[in-house]
Parts: structure tokens; C-alpha cells; sequence
């Protein structure tokens, strides 16, 4: 019996192998575009190139959740076992993720078998600026593609793992590094670059996707010119913000920051790249008076050509280490009989915001953490209230006479109220699932030092929990009042990304090692399991063989065990991994099938 | 006390004609007052030894661009320059104590009327302790002359830029022992550079290190910077134009520090300063030192833009 099986299996797999060939095809720009329609495959980075993160399937659903059980479990094998912020994607039954350390799979998406890995080869001793994660892939045509911790863009060929091409997007050894996953429009690989802590100048850039020539470039700072590439030849396309200094004093512009580090989002309505950026350089505000554009913001980019379209700063002259980077979500909804083409984001800051896509003005925004001290509220155009006293100081301005080094307490910490873990939309409840912390930090600067005719000054920041209990909170926000609908507090930090399904269903990870299920409209648990590892991965879902399937990404690390200061205490216990879980409803054909495996 | 007390008594005793300056070291500074030092003849400057390109000897003749400012000035008041030459202490307020507090405990009352190549940093001068009395009250610190700020250099044969300072957590970097870039160099994003620091006795064994490829960069001072960049003009080395994250004070004014109680001569020298530097002396010392120069920020506060004392061309001058 036992020999039998083992038979047939073999016998499957290579028939299986065979139908991998027979029936993979190259992906469309349309299939793309189509991706959050057809729940058989995930071909992009948000389940949908918008970012929602919303499936409209329902076979799995609130009545029978609970009976959700894994089908099989993929490990990612060797010594690297940290930090799996990855999201899986779904192609013709093959599931391509990927792991930190710049690798990445294809495992078949019925048995959990490995068709093939392949290893980026980092440079020796090379050391990333924050966490070795990588985020995700992108699929079109017949390549796979995914950025390196040494700011690299790999595209693979889907069935064999080969490099096609691999191009340098950046100089790791500056400080730059991808991260994020990248987005395919119409052809274009496109991807932001990571690297903000050396005050490296963020950029965009674009590839074809078949040859992997350059086709934009575009540096998010204003001051910096931007290039599109003919014949291989760069062709000046106009300066970022129009030209330098307009929001940025001196040469500051120079070094300005704003890395694009968590890439962006594709809106076909109005044809336009929806990216945010990193925060300004030099870390000390008041060196930089003004804006500092297009730091901290978000940016709406042409996908032809990466000229910039409009753009909407959430927090000006930024000083508390608030990145702009966090995801651009958009949705439609009906006012006075009119369609709204809005987008929506969860800021670092504290403050979600709805802005008109067509043009970037701000349409409402509002607090969507328990408290924000640095601003007390928004303008009408979307700029915040600054808090007197709320900015850390300026350790060489007059008002600094005591000469003590200052302390300035700040709510959300520098961590943010959400940070890269995406939220959700769910098109059943208009609800938007946020997976947010609440914690603050003491940002202070040290007493200047002289010594043999030179001077230095250091500042630092201590990150800290608000409350006894959680710091982790899964929220459901409504974008048009602002209310809190319901909430899910979580003893360590949420650093997993949000899937919400037609089935009434909300899926997040936590640090603890649950992947867990609530119901949409009330926040009630509704099922758990532990993977055995801190989840920060997204968790995706989609259809094979008639039956609908849920996978993520296990094995804690990120930011916050780097930097999570006495935060660090809660999550010092928690074990590294790297594994794949996928899970599906027992069918009676397939229980048994799994059973017998 | 008692112990101290023995001390001079034996002094005394074993070399009696120490005992009148026993006798100051044990009470009083020197009394030397603007009228005093007018009637002297003379004015004694500190510096820092073995500092190039601001101040050091060679075969005993003071040389060195703050040495040339301290001899202008001490001649637009009809003085005879006077060095006095001090090694730099832990912090700057070491420094006060030791050229024109009280004199190093070795000597003292031994003082200099002022020390050069002071940062002039107002937050610096009124800094408070506890009790909210003056931490640095020995000093006054006065007539800014220069702008500094940190730089990279480095050899174009191992590297084809220094962009940012992320370079060299991946090739080694040369600082001067005990110096700020070493602090920072060893401490920056946790220690991540650290490994690829590289310590040298001074600044010319740094240099000579990067030109012999031992090291692939240095950071040190602008000044330090332009100095051995010309010294060693025949190697392949070149600045950067590196921003240093995480340091808050990027740029910072030169001047100098007199004592607290000779205010008066404080504000005779920083006329002349003044003079030097709004009529361009300053900036042709530099100059003729192949230094470059910036205006202090100081006078970026006080002069309109169109200013007529400035329309210097070589406000800013690049060697």
C-alpha cells in the first residue's frame, strides 16, 4: 500500500511537472490588471495591483473558518532563519516566495514540494541597513522578478530558476538596498531603492521587463534630475519639484533622504504609480527649515516616463524619523451620486488620510491611533497642527541656553502607528483593517562636544510601550468618519500585513506565531494556529482545484528586535523560522489526501 | 591638604629659587590686563601642538595658519607674538583650564592671554550645571575667524566615490586616536563601521597611511583635509562630499577664548579679527596657505546680504 502510494506519487509529480510546462504562459499586462478578479492566481504585490488586499472569494467564510487546517508546510531550509516579510504568489499551481537573504522559491502549490531555489549571491560582509527581509516578487511574462539586499533587480526565468538578467539599481556600498517587492505595469519592472540612514537620495527606477534595460529613472529629492533611457542613452527628463532649493536650504538637497523603500501601488484609473517616501536627511530638523519635498510623502508617478503627477506631504519638515512610506491604497465610493476615486494611508505619523487620487488633494483625515503628541490635528489641506514643544529641539538655537541635553517624548515612536505591514480594504464592509502599535519614544540630543577645535553632537532615541498590556493593535477604521469600528489589542508589536476575503473575513499574523481569522464586522477571533514562529509575512489566499486556499510566510525578526529599545523585552523569547504555511477547509477527496501523504 | 601643604613646604626647602614662582603657582594667575599687556609689548597666544595645517613647530619656529592670524593680530596692536604651546586635554573645557583658566596642574598660573581655534558656540559658553551656575565660566569665547566641518578624504585607486559614509563599513577608515571621528566613526547605527576604523598618533600618519593604501579613507577637519591633500598632492587621493548622519553639528565656527577676567583685552582683539575678516585678511592668510576658507556662520546673522565690508570675492575660497 505504502509502495503504491509512493508510486503514484512519483508518477504525479512528473505528470505534474509536465502540466507546469504544458500550461504555463506568459503573463499579460491585462492579467495582471485583472489580478484581484481572478482568484486562481496572485500575480502581484497587494493581491491587486491597487493594493487591497481583498479577495472576492467566499467559500472559506465566518460559519466554517474554524475548521481551516495546513495542507503543507514549505521550509526555507539552512541558517538564514529570520525575518519573513514576504508574500507568496500564485501561478498556474506554482507558488513563488520569497525569503530573507535575497532568496526565493517555487514550490508547488499542491504538495508544498520544492521546483527550484535560487540564492542572490550577496557580497561578502554585506550589511544592509535594516534587516535582512525581502518582501515579495513580481510575475510577468514567462520571468519572475525580485530586488536584492545588494540593490539588485533579479529577473528569473518562472520555470527553471536561471537568471535572465540581474541589473544593479543601485551601490550597495553606499547604503542602498531593495527590500521592497516590485511592481509590473505595462511591461516596466519598477522598484524604489532602501537606505535612508546614510542620507542616501531616494529614486525610482524602471526596466523593461523582457531585456532589463533601463527605462526611467526618477529621484524622489527635489534638486535632482530625473532621465529617461533611449537607446540606452539618458535623456534629461526634468528635475524633480522643478529645481532645487524651493523647499530645502542651502545644499542640503544633496543628501535629502527620502528613500522609497517599501515600493508603491498601480492605479489604472487614472494610470498613475502611487509611492511614498522615506524621511528627510539630516536627521536633525532644524537644519533643513522648509518642507523638505518630496520627503515623507507620497508621490504620484507617471508609470511611462516616472515624472511626477502630484504629490502630498503628510508630515512636513519631518523630524521624528516619520517615514512617508507606508502604502497608497485605493478605493472608490459614492458621495451626493458621484463616484470618488479616493486612496487611502496609514501614515507613521498617527494620522490616516484619504486623498483624491485624481489630483492628490486631501479629501479627510484623522487620527487612527489612541493618542498623537506631536500634532493636534490636520488642516484643512491635509498639513498637520504642529504641537508646540512636540518637535525634538534644536540643541544650536538660542532657545537651548541651558545647555541640557533635551528630551522630547513623542507618540507614535519613530517605529510608527503602522509601519510597513500593509493594511487591508475590504470591498463588503468599505472598512479598512489597519495593523498598528501603540508605542512612543524619547528622542533626545546630547550636550554638544568640543574637542581640539572640533565639535560633535550626537542624539538618540529610546522606544518604549504605552501600555502594560499590548502594544499591538488590529484595527477596523471607516475612512469616511474616522470611527474605530472595532479592535484587537496583541501583547507584542503587529509587523504582519492584513488579507480581508468576501467571506467576512480578516487574516493578520502575529509576532507570537499565530496566524489568526476575525470577522470583519466585529473583531471576534475566530480562528488560530501557531506556526511555530513569529508571522510578519502577508497572508494571501486564492483558488486551486475548486477549493480555496490560505498561505503565509512564518519566521519572526524585522525592525523591532533590531530597534525596538524596551520594547525589546516583550519579544526577546521568540524564535526565528522561515517556513510557509498553507492551509485549506478539509474537503472529503483532499482530507483524505493529505492524510495519506 | 595637609599633604599639599608639605608639598610647597619642600619645594621650598630643596629649591628656593623656585619659590616666586612657587609662590604664584600656589595663588594668583598673572595679572595681565588689557593695560598690562599693551604696556608689555607682547601678546601670548596658545595653540595646539603638533596641529597642522593650524598650528605647529618645525626646528622651533612656530608655524600655521592660526599662528599667522595670532601674529597679524598681535602686530595690528603694535605686540610681539608670544606662543605658548599646549596639548589638547579631554574636552575643550580642559583646554580653558589649562591655557587661560589656571594654568595645567603641572604648572600652575601659567596662562596665556588666549587660545586659538576655539569653537564659538553660544549654547557652548552658557552651558549650566545643576545648580545653574556657568560650566565653562573660564572662558569667554569670542571672535569667530573661520567655519570648520568634518570631511572624508580618500584613495582614488580604492574607491571612485565616498557618497555616503555606508562606504566604509565595507573598507577601512583612518582617525585620529581619541579624536571625535573616531567616537563617532565606532559608534555610528551600533558599531556597524566600527571594525574598519583604523587609529593613528596624528593626522600625518593617518594621511601618509591612505596615500600607501593602508587605509582607503580619513575623516578629519577640512582644514586637516586640505593641508594633506596638497602635502601629498603626487598620490591619488581626493575629497568627498559626504554628509555625516547623525551628527548634529555639521558645520561650526572657529574663534578664539580669553580669561573672564580680561574682558577688556577680549574686546580689543576681536576688533581686530573683525577687521581681518570683513577686509579679507582672514581669507588671503588662508589662502596663501592653500587652505580653503568660509565665513563664519556668526557673520551670516549680522551682515545684510549686500553688505559693503563683503564684497570679497573669496568669501569663499577653494585652494
Amino acid at each position: 500500500m505504502k509502495q503504491l502510494t509512493r508510486i503514484s506519487t512519483t508518477f504525479a509529480l512528473s505528470a505534474l511537472a509536465l502540466s507546469i510546462a504544458a500550461t504555463s504562459h506568459a503573463v499579460t499586462n491585462e492579467e495582471i490588471l485583472r489580478d484581484q478578479q481572478t482568484p486562481e492566481d496572485i500575480l502581484s504585490y497587494g493581491m491587486g495591483l491597487n493594493g487591497q488586499r481583498f479577495s472576492p472569494m467566499d467559500s472559506l467564510n465566518k460559519a466554517n473558518v474554524n475548521q481551516l487546517t495546513p495542507a503543507w508546510a514549505f521550509s526555507f531550509g539552512g541558517e538564514k532563519q529570520r525575518g519573513q516579510e514576504s508574500q507568496p504568489l500564485i501561478k498556474d499551481g506554482v507558488m513563488y516566495v520569497t525569503g530573507s537573504y535575497s532568496r526565493i522559491w517555487a514550490v508547488d502549490a499542491r504538495t508544498g514540494e520544492e521546483i527550484w531555489q535560487y540564492d542572490a549571491r550577496l557580497p561578502e560582509g554585506i550589511m544592509p541597513c535594516c534587516d535582512v527581509v525581502n518582501r515579495g516578487a513580481a510575475i510577468y511574462g514567462d520571468k519572475v522578478f525580485f530586488g536584492t539586499l545588494d540593490a539588485k533587480m533579479v529577473a528569473l526565468d518562472r520555470e527553471t530558476g536561471k537568471p535572465v538578467w540581474i541589473k544593479k539599481v543601485a551601490d550597495y556600498q553606499e547604503g542602498y538596498a531593495i527590500s521592497a517587492a516590485p511592481m509590473v505595469v505595462d511591461g516596466k519592472v519598477i522598484t524604489g531603492t532602501a537606505g535612508g540612514e546614510f542620507g542616501v537620495v531616494g529614486k525610482i527606477v524602471a526596466y523593461d521587463a523582457e531585456t532589463g534595460d533601463k527605462a526611467w529613472e526618477r529621484p524622489t529629492i527635489e534638486g535632482h534630475m530625473g532621465y529617461i533611457y533611449e537607446d540606452g542613452e539618458a535623456v534629461e527628463n526634468g528635475i524633480t519639484g522643478g529645481e532645487a532649493n524651493l523647499t530645502w536650504p542651502g545644499d542640503m538637497w544633496k543628501n535629502g533622504g527620502g528613500a522609497p523603500w517599501l515600493g508603491g501601488t498601480y492605479d489604472e484609473a487614472t494610470n498613475s504609480i502611487l509611492m511614498g517616501t522615506g524621511n528627510p536627511a539630516p536627521w536633525n530638523s532644524h537644519l533643513r527649515p522648509g518642507d523638505n519635498l518630496f520627503a515623507a510623502s507620497r508621490l504620484a508617478l507617471n508609470p511611462d516616463d516616472g515624472t511626477i503627477k502630484w504629490h502630498f506631504q503628510t508630515t512636513p519638515n519631518e523630524g521624528w524619523d516619520f517615514d512617508g512610506v507606508n502604502e497608497l491604497i485605493s478605493f472608490e465610493y459614492e458621495e451626493d451620486g458621484e463616484t470618488v476615486h479616493a486612496a487611502a494611508t496609514a501614515d507613521r505619523n498617527g494620522f490616516f488620510y484619504v486623498l483624491n487620487r485624481e489630483n492628490g488633494d486631501f479629501i479627510r483625515g484623522f487620527p487612527f491611533v489612541d493618542k498623537i503628541t506631536w500634532a493636534s490635528g490636520l488642516n484643512d489641506d491635509g498639513s498637520p497642527i504642529f504641537t508646540e514643544g512636540g518637535r525634538p529641539g534644536n540643541p544650536f538655537g538660542d532657545d537651548a541656553e541651558d545647555g541640557k541635553g533635551e528630551t522630547v517624548f513623542a507618540q507614535p515612536s519613530f517605529l510608527g502607528g503602522k509601519n510597513w505591514q500593509p493594511m487591508a480594504y475590504s470591498q463588503n464592509t468599505g472598512l479598512f483593517y489597519v495593523p498598528s502599535n501603540e508605542w512612543s519614544m524619547d528622542i533626545w540630543n546630547e550636550d554638544v562636544t568640543y574637542k581640539k577645535g572640533a565639535a560633535f553632537l550626537g542624539a538618540g532615541f529610546t522606544i518604549k510601550p504605552v501600555n502594560d498590556d499590548y502594544v499591538g493593535v488590529l484595527r477596523a477604521m471607516d475612512p469616511h468618519t474616522g470611527e474605530e469600528v472595532w479592535r484587537h489589542e496583541n501583547p507584542a508589536p503587529l509587523w504582519g500585513g492584513v488579507l480581508t476575503t468576501a467571506g467576512g473575513l480578516v487574516f493578520t499574523g502575529t509576532p507570537e506565531g499565530y496566524l489568526k481569522a476575525f470577522d470583519d464586522e466585529t473583531g471576534e477571533e475566530l480562528w488560530r494556529f501557531n506556526t511555530g514562529s513569529g508571522v510578519v509575512g502577508n497572508p494571501v489566499t486564492w483558488e486551486m482545484d475548486g477549493e480555496q486556499y490560505v498561505s503565509v510566510a512564518s519566521g519572526w525578526g524585522g525592525a523591532v528586535p533590531l530597534w525596538g529599545g524596551e520594547v525589546g523585552q516583550i519579544v526577546k523569547d521568540f524564535n526565528q523560522g522561515g517556513m510557509v504555511w498553507t492551509f485549506k477547509l478539509p474537503s472529503s477527496a483532499g482530507n483524505a489526501d493529505v492524510a495519506s501523504r | 591638604m595637609k599633604r599639599h601643604f608639605f608639598g610647597v613646604v619642600a619645594a621650598l626647602l630643596l629649591f628656593p629659587w623656585l619659590s616666586v614662582n612657587a609662590q604664584q603657582t600656589v595663588t594668583v594667575v598673572p595679572d595681565r590686563t588689557y593695560d598690562k599687556v599693551m604696556e608689555s609689548g607682547y601678546l601670548v597666544a596658545a595653540f595646539y601642538e603638533d596641529f597642522p595645517p593650524y598650528s605647529w613647530q618645525e626646528d622651533f619656529t612656530p608655524q600655521g595658519i592660526d599662528v599667522d592670524i595670532a601674529r597679524r593680530i598681535a602686530e595690528r596692536m603694535g605686540l610681539e607674538l608670544r606662543t605658548f604651546w599646549i596639548s589638547p586635554d579631554e574636552t575643550l573645557e580642559g583646554d580653558l583650564r589649562n591655557s587661560i583658566g589656571v594654568g595645567h596642574y603641572m604648572r600652575r598660573g601659567n596662562i596665556a592671554d588666549i587660545l586659538m581655534r576655539v569653537p564659538y558656540d553660544k549654547r557652548y559658553a552658557y552651558q549650566q550645571d545643576e545648580m545653574g551656575n556657568l560650566i565653562n565660566e573660564m572662558g569667554v569665547l569670542f571672535g569667530p575667524y573661520s567655519e570648520e566641518q568634518w570631511r572624508i578624504a580618500y584613495n582614488t585607486e580604492q574607491l571612485d566615490s565616498v557618497n555616503t559614509i555606508a562606504v566604509l563599513q565595507y573598507h577601512p577608515v583612518g582617525v585620529e586616536m581619541a579624536s571625535l571621528p573616531e567616537t563617532y566613526l565606532s559608534t555610528f547605527m551600533q558599531g556597524r563601521i566600527r571594525d574598519q576604523v583604523r587609529q593613528f598618533r596624528n593626522m600625518t600618519d593617518a594621511f601618509d597611511a591612505l596615500a600607501a593604501g593602508d587605509v582607503s579613507a580619513v575623516m578629519g577637519m577640512q582644514g586637516e583635509i586640505d593641508y594633506h591633500l596638497d602635502r601629498l598632492a603626487d598620490q591619488p587621493l581626493a575629497q568627498a562630499e559626504t554628509g555625516f548622519p547623525s551628527i548634529g553639528k555639521q558645520q561650526w565656527d572657529v574663534g578664539m577664548a580669553v580669561r573672564f577676567t580680561y574682558r577688556q583685552l577680549g574686546y580689543a582683539i576681536e576688533a581686530e579679527i573683525d577687521g581681518m575678516v570683513r577686509e579679507g585678511e582672514v581669507a588671503e592668510l588662508y589662502h596663501q596657505h592653500n587652505l580653503s576658507w568660509s565665513l563664519p556662520a556668526y557673520y551670516d546673522q549680522i551682515l545684510e546680504p549686500d553688505d559693503a565690508v563683503l564684497e570679497l570675492d573669496n568669501v569663499s575660497i577653494d585652494p
